[in-house]
């Protein structure tokens, strides 16, 4: 008897659920995700190393590039400076038009010699790129 | 007018919620997708520049190397040996993790190499080296 005046005046105060404690929960759930968000942008290169498989190169075409770890660049036995070995890339491409490109890194070269070859690498249109150390 | 009021008052006492809560259950969704849990590394190193770097979607743990060789993931400094087990590690919690290794300008190719082959025993193939993009 009790229960169902108790019932009724429920009925009777609120229609349908209660959305307060719904909406507390996801306004936290909210500001969690804002507060957590992190928008950083990484901008990358993408470099391949060999296998023990593609090491015994069995492709045989490939453009080979050495970097010395005083930072000189070598493309068949001739010093290249950084900005033309775009040039020399592109013009053996279109001798060997799908051929991939080994970097012959010294353990000692710097980064930033490597990067700024993989670069002008990818500027002359070659995206198959390896990168391989010696010491 | 007068009649229009008394039964506007008479049906719901406050506000209407509804809008607001659709709306910021749509910001919550946006929130939700929108983040990528990044595994930052924790040090700041100077990065080389390439005109060619493209945008890495999904690249999200980073492998800081610095200028004296040291590395490191997670926000905190590793060595060599640990790369491959952390790698493996973060590979199992999120399978479709890639990664970046962030080195710095002056750092030696050796330790770049090195930690290539580590990251891809640990069994993530797709790595990419990050680069400064020139010129905007």
């Amino acid at each position: 008897m009790r229960m169902r005046r108790h019932n009724s005046g429920a009925h009777d105060s609120s229609h349908g659920i209660d959305l307060a404690p719904m909406l507390d929960f996801v306004l936290n759930l909210l500001i969690f995700f804002i507060i957590t968000a992190i928008f950083v942008k990484e901008f990358g290169l993408e470099v391949d190393r060999p296998t023990s498989f593609e090491s015994s190169n069995s492709e045989g075409k490939s453009i080979q590039i050495q970097i010395l770890d005083t930072g000189e660049i070598f493309i068949d036995n001739r010093v290249v400076d950084v900005r033309a070995v775009r040039a020399n890339v592109e013009r053996m491409k279109a001798l060997a038009p799908d051929s991939a490109v080994v970097i012959f890194a010294d353990n000692d070269a710097q980064t930033g010699v490597i990067v700024g070859v993989v670069d002008q690498i990818r500027m002359a249109g070659v995206y198959d790129i390896t990168f391989t150390t010696s010491g | 007018m007068k009649t229009h009021r008394f039964s506007e008052e008479s049906e719901d006492h406050g506000i209407d919620l509804a809008p607001m809560l659709d709306f910021v259950l749509n910001l919550l969704i946006f929130f939700i997708i929108t983040t990528s849990f990044i595994k930052e590394s924790g040090v700041t190193v100077v990065k080389p520049d390439a005109s060619t770097a493209e945008h890495r979607e999904s690249g999200n743990i980073l492998v800081a190397i610095r200028e004296n060789g040291e590395i490191w993931m997670d926000r905190r400094r590793i060595d060599m040996r640990e790369v491959r087990t952390v790698i493996e590690r973060l590979h199992i919690e999120r399978p479709d993790d890639t990664v970046v290794i962030v080195a710095d300008k002056s750092s030696h190719a050796q330790i770049l190499a090195e930690v290539m082959d580590n990251v891809r025993s640990g069994g993530i193939t797709d790595i990419s080296v990050a680069a400064a993009p020139a010129g905007g």
